[in-house]
């Protein structure tokens, strides 16, 4: 090995192999390791020891920022934008505010949700090292990847090696930056 | 595959024997020692009320079948208790069909002739036509339900897949017959009492408060059951997570359907429709009408909605409780109006009415569920129901 | 669940696997992408040509409209709503089955919502085009449409926020943006597989730029999967709020046959009713045409059947009800505007749209029918027929009586009516032609999941 790898990087063909591997990889104390797989697996998180998103928070935030926006809009541009009686109904029609209020609490949801969704996983990424192995392209068809970084504390290129081996690796290979 | 524990049973508590079910039904009469006009507006509240869990129970059952979920199977006997109690509901009928003359100014033909409307529709609202209406009613309900129930019940015996079959083939017309015979029902019985009012949603409106009702129903009745032992390990957290999206899902149908006939009605103001609404805003009836917005709508809508709340038993229990109460606010909200305006009052008879009948309802539920298990042991689908979970 | 695996056959409580055949993970996503990556056929040419004819042909009625004026449709007093309405609430129809396919079905865990509902979204977004186009041409000046919007203006104007026509401006905005999102969240999986096999330059740059560097990561999917199921969980009630929104249009009013409350569950049951007859219209050919039987099966198809029998036989409730306390209310105008309704002048719409809504669907009760291709697709398209036709009683009956008989008349469409109606389905067309060429059109990640190998334990789940 000349260039110090990025990570190195294990194949496994079932869901269940992946599974036990994330779970072993865990287990020796890795932290900063993925699992790559084209489909989300049940009970990966739990393997690999994924903590609880907070992304519902953030979605929460923003349907109650749409809520308020809608609240706001409305009573202010009927209210006093634009005051006009019409159709016989006051002002401030409450009942007549309820839809757009539950649609741009649905809408500014939605996009927390989506862009939420992005932004924790550091989406759009163009380039990753990943990209460059070639088995990897792979990831969206049928192939079961674990790679480990190097950067993580404990990683040692042999110990990672033998760990991967020991699952049942069928390929493993370093990944170079 | 895990296997389900069999033999679930339990033993009848004190008060679902027979001599305690006569003294609650005694206990409901009573309620006319403070005059046939409290006792008569209270049992059309908690008849209304009761037939609408029993309803519930139908529909949840039949729906059940049809679309071939596996998470209910572990709640299906419950249900079928609860399904089978509109046998107990139709007896209840007798006395209301006796305080006909009191509840509804249609029976009374000196006001029909005096009023263009009422005698415009003496053809459907009549006296003869009304209590056969209810007694056709009943009688379709019953055999749908006993129907169901006896399939199931000689399923625990063979454990045939034919009686799924069977179940399925009743379920998928009897959700059609239900859906009409339901409506007409909540035309009649509630709808009617204030004759001139007509509104095409309100049997959808009946319909979604009796499956709020029944999933309700089901938590606070599968959380008791754990309680007292029975059922764990069969009815997991999984199924109280289930139950409780239907309670969620449902209070927001509900709004959406209470929402949508209140404000179309507010918005087009046409007096004959909004006179409904303006009885329910006068005086004290402003506030039963408020309690429906915070206590139907407002609180359970954020009390249930993250996974915590619904797969804490306590929360769910709460929760379950505080809902069925407000489906009786809501019944009451629909019926009581029409006979004291201005003022929402809760009298003695209620209390008699809904201890006496509702304890009753509860009673004959408990003494069923003694003489059966409490799950479909044989039913092929019932390890795979134990083991569900949600994802 | 997992009682299918390895035993094929279906009874009362095992219904039958969602996926034939012997596929594995790379076969599913084989047969999905190849669709994408073949030489294009010759049939596509072929239905892209006549598609594009027809989108020409709404063009030119488009700009007729503007160069001539609105007077070249057939609106005339009373009748200021005809085609463009029921044209528009048409087509927001149908765009309701791809949000229930994805969002409600997902919620209620019917795992066969996988291999159609990438096509049931992309008929959404592009039915939402087709609809948002006619309340734009109808407005009259519809360079002035961006009136519509909430912009602050130097006439110091709003629109009005208490109006139902505002409120569908936010409906179908909200539901346009939320499905485009959905669809689009749901395709990063699939659009990732044809980045990495692609040949060419031009399609790795595309599929690599829209992909997002999408890397099938553990702990994206995390993310990925909670963001799904919440957005699944905004889109049923929005899906809900759609149509009722539009029915609003209507109901807030105070003209016979408009005013009831029933019409915002009448309206959204009609509306899946609509949406899943022109899933079927689409899918049972496009799935003899690419080969699709694997992944729609029988069973898919079935339930699509059972769900037109269901909502279907919800709208005939609608029209029962709607009948029957039109009568109950002992109102004059109630009455006869549901007797002129099934007797008037209009009477031919009105049963063409109860036969097609209520009376044909009631065959799917039988298994024969639910499982023979081409009856489901003739019904299908009697479905589609059955509910414009709904929307033009709808609009056109309570219309053309006034309250005052001197006002009373009798609606007919012009050339120029019919062929923009023709030539939305060109846009429509157009648009899913091109979404069958280029983009996945299964999903085929979520294909994987329902894969009896997909499950870590063996079918011990």
């Amino acid at each position: 090995m000349s260039a110090p790898a990025w990570g190195i990087v294990a194949v496994f063909e079932t869901p269940a192999e992946i599974l036990r591997a994330a779970e072993a990889v865990r287990d020796a104390g890795y932290r900063r390791f993925d699992v790559h797989t084209p489909f989300p697996v049940h009970h990966m998180d739990r393997a690999m020891g994924l903590r609880d998103t907070r992304l519902p928070w953030v979605i929460l935030g923003m349907a109650v920022l749409g809520c308020a926006t809608a609240v706001g809009l409305q009573g202010w541009a009927m209210g006093k934008g634009y005051p006009f009686i019409l159709s016989g109904k006051p002002l401030f029609s409450l009942p007549a505010f309820v839809p757009i209020i539950f649609e741009l609490t649905v809408l500014f949801a939605a996009f927390g949700a989506v862009f939420g969704m992005l932004a924790f996983n550091r989406l759009p990424a163009l380039y990753h090292p990943l990209f460059k192995n070639r088995p990897f392209s792979r990831v969206a068809r049928d192939g079961f990847f674990i790679v480990i970084e190097s950067s993580d504390e404990k990683f040692k290129a042999e110990d990672v090696r033998k760990l991967f081996e020991s699952l049942g690796a069928k390929e493993i290979e370093d990944v170079h930056d | 595959m895990r296997t389900a524990p069999v033999g679930l049973r339990i033993g009848a508590p004190a008060f679902a024997k027979p001599g305690a079910i006569a003294a609650f039904i005694a206990v409901g009469c009573s309620g006319m020692i403070f005059g046939s006009g409290q006792f008569f507006e209270s049992l059309l509240v908690v008849f209304a009320f009761l037939a609408s869990i029993s309803l519930g129970a139908l529909i949840f059952v039949m729906i059940n079948h049809v679309v071939g979920t596996t998470w209910s199977i572990v709640v299906r006997r419950l249900a079928e208790h609860l399904m089978m109690n509109i046998v107990y509901v139709a007896v209840l009928a007798v006395p209301v069909m006796c305080g006909i003359h009191h509840l509804y100014d249609w029976s009374h033909p000196e006001l029909v002739t005096g009023d263009a409307v009422l005698t415009f529709k003496a053809p459907y609202l009549n006296v003869p036509f009304f209590i056969g209406r209810t007694a056709f009613y009943f009688i379709v309900w019953s055999a749908l339900a006993i129907a169901l129930f006896r399939h199931s019940i000689k399923q625990d015996g063979d454990g045939s897949i034919g009686h799924v079959e069977s179940m399925v083939k009743i379920s998928a017309p009897g959700i059609a017959i239900y859906a009409l015979t339901q409506t007409f029902a909540a035309f009649d019985w509630i709808m009617s009492v204030e004759p001139h009012w007509y509104s095409t949603i309100f049997g959808i409106y009946y319909f979604a408060g009796s499956f709020l009702a029944i999933n309700a129903s089901l938590a606070v009745i599968v959380i008791y059951l754990r309680s007292r032992g029975s059922l764990n390990g069969t009815v997991t957290v999984e199924h109280d997570h289930d139950l409780g999206k239907y309670i969620f899902a449902f209070v927001v149908f509900w709004t959406y359907i209470a929402f949508s006939q209140y404000m179309l009605i507010w918005y087009a103001n046409i007096p004959e429709e909004t006179v409904w609404f303006r009885v329910r805003w006068d005086g004290s009836w402003k506030w039963v009408s408020l309690a429906l917005v915070f206590g139907h709508f407002v609180i359970p809508f954020f009390a249930l909605m993250s996974r915590y709340m619904k797969r804490n038993p306590r929360v769910l229990l709460a929760g379950a409780v505080w809902m069925l109460v407000m489906h009786y606010v809501d019944v009451f909200w629909l019926i009581r109006p029409a006979f004291s305006h201005g003022a929402a009052r809760l009298v003695a008879a209620d209390m008699t009415s809904v201890i006496g009948f509702g304890g009753a309802y509860v009673a004959l539920f408990f003494h069923r569920l003694a003489r059966y298990p409490l799950v479909p042991e044989k039913d092929p689908r019932l390890a795979a129901s134990v083991a569900f979970e949600n994802h | 669940m997992g009682l299918t695996a390895g035993h094929p056959v279906e009874d009362a409580v095992t219904p039958a696997p969602l996926v034939l055949g012997s596929n594995d993970f790379g076969s599913v996503t084989d047969r999905v992408c190849e669709i994408n990556e073949w030489k294009t056929p010759r049939a596509w040419y072929v239905a892209f040509g006549i598609a594009l004819t027809l989108l020409g042909v709404l063009l030119a009625m488009v700009s007729y409209l503007v160069l001539a004026g609105l007077g070249v449709w057939g609106l005339n007093m009373p009748i200021a709503w005809g085609f463009a309405i029921v044209n528009f609430v048409f087509w927001v129809g149908i765009a309701h089955a791809g949000t229930l396919i994805s969002a409600i079905l997902f919620l209620f865990r019917q795992h066969w919502r996988t291999s159609i509902n990438r096509w049931a979204e992309a008929m959404t977004v592009f039915a939402v085009c087709c609809a948002g186009l006619f309340p734009g041409i109808h407005v009259g000046r519809m360079w002035l449409a961006y009136w519509l919007f909430p912009i602050p203006n130097q006439m110091k104007m709003w629109p009005n926020f208490r109006s139902p026509l505002l409120w569908d401006v936010f409906a179908v905005g909200t539901y346009a943006t939320v499905s485009v999102m959905f669809w689009y969240v749901g395709m990063l999986p699939d659009l990732s597989s044809l980045r990495d096999r692609a040949k060419t330059k031009m399609r790795k740059i595309l599929y690599g730029v829209f992909s997002l560097g999408w890397r099938g990561s553990a702990r994206h999917w995390h993310v990925y999967e909670r963001a799904y199921l919440i957005l699944a969980a905004l889109a049923t009630p929005l899906v809900l709020s759609v149509h009722s929104v539009v029915s609003f249009d209507f109901a807030t009013s105070v003209i016979p046959g408009w005013h009831t409350t029933i019409f915002p569950p009448y309206f959204v049951a009609g509306a899946i009713f609509s949406g899943f007859g022109m899933v079927l219209t689409l899918i049972v050919p496009s799935r003899t045409m690419f080969k699709l039987e694997d992944f729609v099966t029988k069973r898919h198809l079935e339930n699509m059947c059972k769900i037109i029998l269901a909502t279907g036989s919800m709208v005939g409730y609608a029209y029962l009800v709607e009948f029957f306390i039109a009568w109950y209310s002992g109102n004059m105008y109630e009455r006869y505007t549901f007797i002129n309704r099934a007797m008037g002048p209009y009477w031919w719409a009105y049963w063409i749209m109860v036969t097609c809504n209520v009376i044909t669907p009631q065959l799917f009760w039988f298994k024969k029918v639910r499982t023979n291709l081409v009856g489901m697709w003739i019904l299908s398209i009697f479905v589609n027929i059955g509910m414009w036709f709904e929307r033009f009683v709808i609009v056109v009956t309570s219309l053309h009586r006034d309250y005052l008989p001197g006002s009373w008349d009798y609606y007919s469409p012009t050339w120029v009516d019919m062929m923009t109606l023709v030539g939305s389905f060109g846009l429509f067309f157009t648009l899913f032609l091109l979404f069958i060429r280029f983009i996945p059109i299964i999903a085929a990640s979520e294909v994987k999941g329902v894969l009896p190998q997909a499950k870590p334990h063996g079918g011990h789940e």
